[in-house]
């Protein structure tokens, strides 16, 4: 009997032809996690094995940063499909434990065994009962809840049930480029598409000296808290202060952030390209602000012939903070340091902006030499999970 | 000089002096500035309290830097009961904690709280039915330290936070750690506040920390400005700071290999005590290896201690302010007047050598012969 991580795949499991791509993916991202740690990995296509000598807890800790997984459990490998000695073994097991009432739940995907899983359950829980005394069965509310999965091979037997996150391994389903302003919904959006398989990029935009190297470290430091997820992020980083400069001066002052998230869109697709990416990704939400109106999307989406995904299009402020806090970008979203969208506020940003209006104002400004320019400049930034403290000698 | 005094104070360690020096000459920037040496000294700030946070396995978010472990203990007692007097008044701690704890639970008691002590049993364990029977609707918080400072006592966190909040989930317990950090392994995970000091662990004086879990609120003690944090506001002690997160990395490596070590120098001392009718050593099954107390029949401890001091030897008596007092700890323990009347400690590191301990016992023999010829 061998102690193991035992992973349920989440949706994967609906996958055919193309599951063995999921599962080396999300073996790759496991592994990715557990670098530091002596691990093997071997799977089927029913489960992930996750072997190991180092701390079970704080393995499953890391795997629950982990996309592509349903659930995780400690549990056990019994090399046998020979019922009289899975119940020994199930009883030394039990015996390592303190508990009064517990209830045992059987799966059954060795259908040769000529009998169900009920039954399993029953024979299993009467022969416990009969060898350790004190205890008693309760179905509603156990102390310990023991489930044995009856293979065809072999058995495994686990107690507590972990909730994985979910959705699919990142990287399957391509890559994307996060939109990231250093805001709350940003970061929340770019963890929803990672969620559903999608390895990101992100692109920020600064307007240095207008804005802080603080606001820029904080992107940085969001970015790192996504990476956990993603396997280290690249960060587009744009400076923007010509363009931003340009269309202050230039352009009637209703249509600043308008015209100024179109410049926005029109970078973010050519890195995209660039890139690889297939989508751009951002954190706009209907009616948020004047340029989340449905006619300002409209108005700014036409630049671009890229798909745009807006992860938290339909969701309210309060459970984007929800999961903000949920990933821990909460805390650094709300530091106070300006940022692109927040300097050049107009005082009446128009709410329902023609588009006519929009490429006959951009005329007034250079804004393809200012944008090739900017592009041509720009930093990018490989920002990992784990990075070596640039103080490493006075820690 | 044969110092073995290490749980009242340990020496800071070369490197930990160096990384303060070095801070205070090249990071003079104050953290809250916006300016570029501002945001360097910000950024080295957070690396520190990134490996603070690392090493505790806990939140960047959930330290509070603060001049000590008298100072967190104020915050995390006072802060707590301020913030909870709607919900109850009623506050348990432990007949094992340092005097700090005490005095603020006395002055606690003034604005009207009222606070129980737990019983432990013989071996100095928190007596867990006593604990249950103790929780009640309006019990606010528990405290209970993870180390006793005066005979080593270590208590199972894990299973009394069980324990208590089975009984009352929202209790909140808080350990004062000073004396487990750097000497056992602790889980902030048993825990919903915890109190740290620097000093202790080969750190600089003036610098400690209290952990106080995200889903636990404090009333602040004290009111300033300054962004960093909410309830130590003001400009913060930065060399102090990476200081602090440098002595605990080096603190908290080797900590199973330093115990065993500990482990040998303490059985050699009581092997060579154990044989003196006059002194009775007060160790139990659960006193880590770090700390030797020991009673002395018909010598005060004072004057013993005064003696060693000749030779450069230094250990501590029960209380270091007042020799009429009884020792708390070893009343809690063995409830014997004689045996709590004349205490010492002798506290080990691993800095301790074998060579400073056979010396010990050697002067110790020489002294107590003398001592114990005055009264016969």
């Amino acid at each position: 009997m061998e102690k193991v991580i035992l992973i349920k795949y989440g949706e994967l499991s609906t996958k055919k032809d193309n599951i063995n791509f999921f599962l080396k993916k999300l073996k790759e991202n496991i592994l990715f996690v557990l670098d530091d740690l002596s691990v093997d990995i071997d799977y089927d296509l029913g489960r992930m094995f996750i072997h190991t000598k180092d701390n079970f807890d704080m393995v499953a800790d890391r795997l629950k940063k982990v996309f592509g997984i349903h659930e995780i459990n400690i549990g056990y490998i019994i090399e046998s499909i020979d019922l009289e000695i899975i119940k020994d073994e199930v009883l030394n097991l039990l015996k390592e434990k303190e508990f009064k009432t517990f209830k045992v739940e059987s799966k059954r995907s060795n259908k040769k065994l000529n009998t169900t899983s009920l039954l399993l359950s029953k024979n299993l829980g009467a022969y416990i009962l009969k060898n350790i005394k004190g205890l008693k069965v309760d179905v509603k509310n156990p102390e310990v809840l023991l489930n044995v999965e009856y293979r065809i091979h072999n058995t495994l037997v686990y107690f507590d049930k972990i909730k994985g996150l979910g959705g699919y391994p990142v990287g399957t389903l391509g890559k994307g480029l996060l939109m990231l302003s250093g805001g709350i919904d940003s970061p929340v959006a770019g963890y929803l598409a990672m969620k559903r398989g999608v390895k990101i990029e992100a692109i920020y935009f600064e307007s240095p000296p207008h804005t802080s190297v603080e606001a820029k470290n904080k992107v940085i430091s969001l970015t790192k808290k996504l990476a956990q997820y993603n396997c280290n992020i690249n960060l587009h980083i744009i400076n923007f202060t010509e363009i931003q400069e340009a269309i202050y001066k230039n352009i009637p002052h209703d249509y600043l952030i308008t015209i100024m998230r179109r410049m926005m869109y029109r970078i973010s697709a050519i890195i995209a390209n660039k890139r690889n990416a297939k989508i751009l990704i951002n954190g706009e939400s209907i009616g948020q602000v004047a340029s989340q109106t449905l006619t300002s999307m409209s108005a700014i989406n036409e630049v671009v012939s890229i798909p745009v995904i807006r992860p938290l299009a339909c969701f309210d402020k309060l459970d984007i903070i929800k999961i903000a806090k949920g990933i821990n970008t909460y805390e650094t979203s709300i530091l106070p340091f300006e940022d692109c969208c927040t300097i050049f506020v107009p005082k009446h940003p128009v709410i329902n902006p023609l588009k006519e209006k929009c490429s006959e104002y951009e005329n007034l400004i250079p804004y393809k030499d200012l944008i090739y320019k900017a592009i041509k400049t720009h930093e990018v930034l490989n920002v990992k999970v784990k990075e070596e403290s640039e103080f490493k000698d006075l820690l | 000089m044969i110092y073995l005094d290490y749980s009242a104070t340990t020496p800071v360690g070369f490197e930990v002096l160096d990384t303060y020096n070095k801070t205070s000459k090249d990071f003079f920037g104050n953290p809250n500035s916006l300016h570029e040496l501002g945001v360097k000294s910000k950024s080295l700030m957070n690396s520190a309290t990134k490996q603070i946070a690392e090493i505790l396995n806990i939140n960047e978010t959930e330290i509070t830097y603060t001049s000590g472990a008298t100072m967190a203990n104020n915050m995390a007692l006072i802060g707590l009961a301020m913030h909870n007097y709607k919900r109850g008044k009623h506050i348990i701690v432990s007949k094992l904690e340092h005097p700090s704890i005490y005095v603020i639970c006395d002055y606690l008691e003034s604005l009207g709280y009222e606070i129980s002590y737990v019983n432990n049993d013989d071996e100095g364990l928190i007596d867990f039915e006593d604990l249950k029977k103790l929780i009640r609707e309006d019990t606010i918080l528990v405290s209970i330290c993870a180390v006793n400072s005066e005979l080593g006592i270590r208590q199972p966190l894990k299973m009394i936070r069980q324990i208590i909040k089975k009984e009352n989930p929202n209790t909140v317990l808080h350990s004062d750690m000073t004396q487990a950090v750097g000497k056992v392994s602790i889980s902030m995970h048993d825990v919903d506040l915890a109190t740290f000091t620097a000093h202790k662990i080969y750190g600089p004086k003036g610098i400690g920390l209290l952990y106080k879990n995200n889903n636990i609120e404090l009333t602040p003690i004290l009111y300033g400005s300054g962004k960093t944090n909410m309830l130590n506001p003001g400009t913060p002690a930065l060399p102090l700071i990476v200081a602090f997160s440098k002595a605990l990395r080096l603190a908290t490596t080797d900590i199973e290999k330093r115990e065993r070590f500990i482990e040998r120098l303490n059985l050699k001392i009581v092997d060579a005590l154990k044989k003196y009718n006059g002194v009775m050593i007060n160790k139990t099954k659960y006193s880590i290896p770090h700390i030797l107390n020991i009673s002395l029949r018909n010598i005060k401890a004072e004057t013993f201690l005064h003696a060693l001091e000749e030779f450069e030897i230094y250990v501590s008596s029960n209380t270091a302010c007042s020799s009429a007092t009884l020792s708390s700890s070893v009343m809690a323990v063995y409830d014997d007047k004689v045996r709590a009347s004349s205490t010492l400690r002798i506290s080990l590191s691993h800095l301790t050598t074998t060579d400073e301990i056979n010396k010990f016992i050697m002067y110790f023999n020489e002294i107590y012969r003398k001592l114990s010829g005055l009264h016969n």
